[in-house]
């Protein structure tokens, strides 16, 4: 095995310029794949850690018939005892309630259809965390003045402030990216800005009677903390579900739909609202490995724990078919245009393959001629090939773990249209990279197969070799 | 001790419109250590008879047998070991593995037989310093002239003791000073390691240093002359 691995390794060197080519094709293909892969299940997994995760859960308990009707008649019972139960089946983060429903919100003259959901504050803080979409900073009218007043500030930074007035922010961040400020002027000017725009905002405690309102929606009822929302739609079987409450906190949704129709409020208030004492309409269960086994496994046990048939486990999948299949979808398309590029480059190992053949028949004729065995003769085309393709594949490999490395601990920030864009969706506007998974060692494996095929042709011809014929070249 | 015999050996070529019977009816025998010419005038059937005797064509009808084994009741693969352990070639255009030095050309044959490293280093360096090779072992073919090369080949053919030697017109494309210094060297190893040469040649120093020269015209021997 070593002679023929010897003689693998310097056929493979007789022409450098064709093996370097040949192995540089490999590399720049294997490269881009797992550079271009690897962003695209990174930006999957972002898309379900901030979508999936902060909103409809890995899976969901629910009754059988929410996901086609979603009333609140659907709902079921909660108690401790099911939670103490699903959360003794391993891989499972967090299991949060949530009772949602439709009223009509309405404040003075104002009156919109709005959505509800309830939740237990102190496990959401676990879940979607509303606490951290709490308004923060408001850019007014008084803002502005606030700001104009300090005297410090350049007139181009107030023209962007000014463009910003009416706008909430949960987060410092968002308002650097919206106003698109410089290193320096952020600097000078935002803790200014800061000041002057600072938003006093409050949240929900554990039986709080009072309700947290969007952005948007606040504005359309124009009410402010303290102000209060009547509440008005059917309840649990039919009943008149009317309330007044207060409102404790304004919450900013990234995505501008929801942002026009969200109202928070706690379990309890909720229950009491709709006259649906004990009854939730989900628990919304997060896992540690959000592998699509794992989900299948998990709600395989959860499925085999309920003794209530009326109620069924749901993946994150099943509850967003429309998102799942534009995954899917995406993922297709990526993995046809890497076929597509892999289809390229084997041609590129092949026609290496066909000159090789074609060069070395003679010398093929010798070797068989004075006593090496054809197997032997096949082995050490084989060997060359594998060589061949792992030259190309480990340096691809190597080349892009680097990139895949940082790019994962330090995504890419989008700015601009696409950034605000994502942001208004409700994703945080970075492109990382996905972690090493299979993707990464399926280079290897198409490489391989890619490589193997290519080396058949000379295996047949090395099996069909006529010594006779072989030696006259 | 007779080390090869053909019987009525028949080689028809049917692949054109016209029959062609390159070795007619041929019957030989050869020794030990001999060291014999096989001329002819060109298609006379030199080169078609020696592939019947090294076992890289099949007769059409005749039998050859090698130290008792008959070559038609072998199969392909029984068919190369018997090359790999009982024939050593020595081609025209050199044909030694470019990628392999001048010492691993001649080990690789002892390498498939597995001889134990030391025996097989041993031997190479004994026979590439019989052929005066001694200085240029780790030379690839491409750094060696037509006449070292084929030193090479010959170095190889003889290293793993065969029971003979097939040299298709060996010093062919030779000049004069290396295709004598080659035939030396043959005529050497022949003698110190009595394992029989066949050649097939036009050369007439070949045929000239030749203890046994047979001739062939239209496939058939028309003479066999052994000299004293």
């Amino acid at each position: 095995m070593k002679e023929e691995f010897k003689i693998a390794w310097r056929n493979l060197w007789r022409n450098r310029r064709r093996t370097m080519i040949t192995s540089a094709s490999i590399f720049f293909a294997v490269f881009f794949a797992t550079i271009m892969r690897s962003y695209q299940l990174g930006s999957y997994d972002h898309m379900i850690n901030n979508l999936i995760e902060s909103f409809t859960g890995h899976l969901q308990l629910q009754h059988i018939n929410y996901q086609d009707d979603p009333l609140i008649d659907n709902s079921f019972d909660y108690n401790d005892s099911i939670v103490s139960a699903i959360l003794e089946i391993d891989k499972i983060v967090s299991v949060t309630p949530h009772l949602e429903s439709f009223t009509l919100a309405s404040n003075g003259t104002q009156t919109k259809g709005v959505a509800v959901i309830a939740i237990d504050p102190v496990k959401e803080k676990k879940f979607s965390d509303p606490e951290a979409r709490l308004v923060k900073y408001r850019i007014t009218d008084e803002a502005l003045e606030c700001i104009k007043e300090s005297g410090k500030i350049a007139d181009g930074v107030i023209g962007k402030v000014k463009k910003s007035v009416g706008r909430s922010y949960s987060s410092s961040v968002r308002i650097e990216l919206e106003l698109g400020l410089s290193d320096e002027e952020k600097t000078l000017w935002m803790p200014q800005i800061l000041k002057c725009s600072e938003f006093s905002n409050g949240f929900l405690s554990g039986n709080d009677e009072g309700i947290l309102v969007s952005d948007r929606l606040a504005g359309f009822l124009k009410v402010a903390i303290g102000d209060s929302v009547i509440l008005m739609g059917q309840g649990y079987h039919g009943v008149s579900a009317t309330g007044i409450f207060p409102v404790r906190g304004i919450i900013k949704i990234p995505s501008p739909e929801i942002d026009n129709k969200l109202i928070i409020m706690t379990i309890p208030a909720a229950q009491k609202l709709f006259d649906a004492e004990g009854k939730i309409t989900a628990l919304v269960i997060n896992l540690a490995d959000k592998s699509n086994k794992t989900i299948k496994k998990v709600k395989t046990g959860i499925n085999a724990l309920l003794k209530n048939k009326n109620i069924t486990a749901r993946t994150w999948y099943e509850l967003n078919p429309i998102l799942y299949q534009q995954i899917q979808g995406d993922s297709q398309s990526g993995q046809l245009m890497l076929g597509i590029l892999y289809f390229i480059i084997f041609f590129g190992i092949f026609g290496t393959v066909l000159m090789m053949v074609s060069e070395r028949k003679r010398e093929f004729g010798v070797l068989v001629a004075i006593g090496m065995q054809k197997k032997k003769l096949k082995r050490v085309v084989t060997i060359e090939m594998i060589l061949l393709g792992a030259i190309g594949l480990v340096c691809g490999l190597l080349a892009s773990t680097p990139l895949i490395l940082y790019f994962y601990y330090n995504p890419i920030l989008l700015k601009g249209d696409l950034g605000n864009m994502m942001e208004d969706y409700g994703w945080d506007a970075v492109m990382p990279t996905a972690w090493f998974g299979p993707y990464f060692y399926w280079q290897a494996v198409i490489v391989t197969i890619m490589v193997l095929l290519a080396t058949l042709y000379p295996l047949r011809k090395i099996g069909k070799l006529k010594e006779i014929e072989a030696l006259k070249g | 001790m007779k080390v090869l015999e053909l019987k009525n050996v028949n080689k028809i070529y049917n692949s054109t419109e016209v029959k062609v019977h390159a070795v007619n009816d041929v019957t030989l025998q050869f020794e030990e250590a001999e060291f014999a010419a096989i001329v002819g005038p060109s298609g006379s059937g030199k080169t078609t008879l020696l592939n019947l005797i090294g076992g890289l064509d099949m007769p059409t009808s005749g039998e050859i047998i090698i130290g008792g084994t008959n070559l038609s009741r072998l199969k392909s693969s029984q068919l190369i070991d018997f090359r790999l352990n009982n024939i050593g070639f020595v081609f025209q255009s050199y044909n030694l593995i470019p990628v392999l030095t001048a010492k691993e050309n001649v080990e690789f044959i002892m390498t498939l037989q597995k001889w134990p490293r030391e025996e097989r280093d041993e031997r190479t360096y004994e026979l590439l310093k019989a052929v005066g090779l001694g200085e240029r072992i780790n030379s690839r073919p491409s750094k060696l002239s037509g006449g070292q090369q084929q030193r090479v080949a010959v170095a190889r053919a003889l290293a793993s003791r065969p029971k003979f030697v097939l040299a298709d017109e060996p010093t062919a494309n030779l000049d004069s000073k290396a295709a004598t210094t080659l035939l030396e060297i043959m005529e050497k190893l022949n003698h110190d390691e009595k394992i029989t040469f066949i050649f097939s040649t036009h050369d007439p120093r070949v045929v000239k240093m030749a203890h046994r020269v047979i001739t062939l015209e239209d496939g058939k021997v028309v003479s066999d002359e052994r000299k004293e």
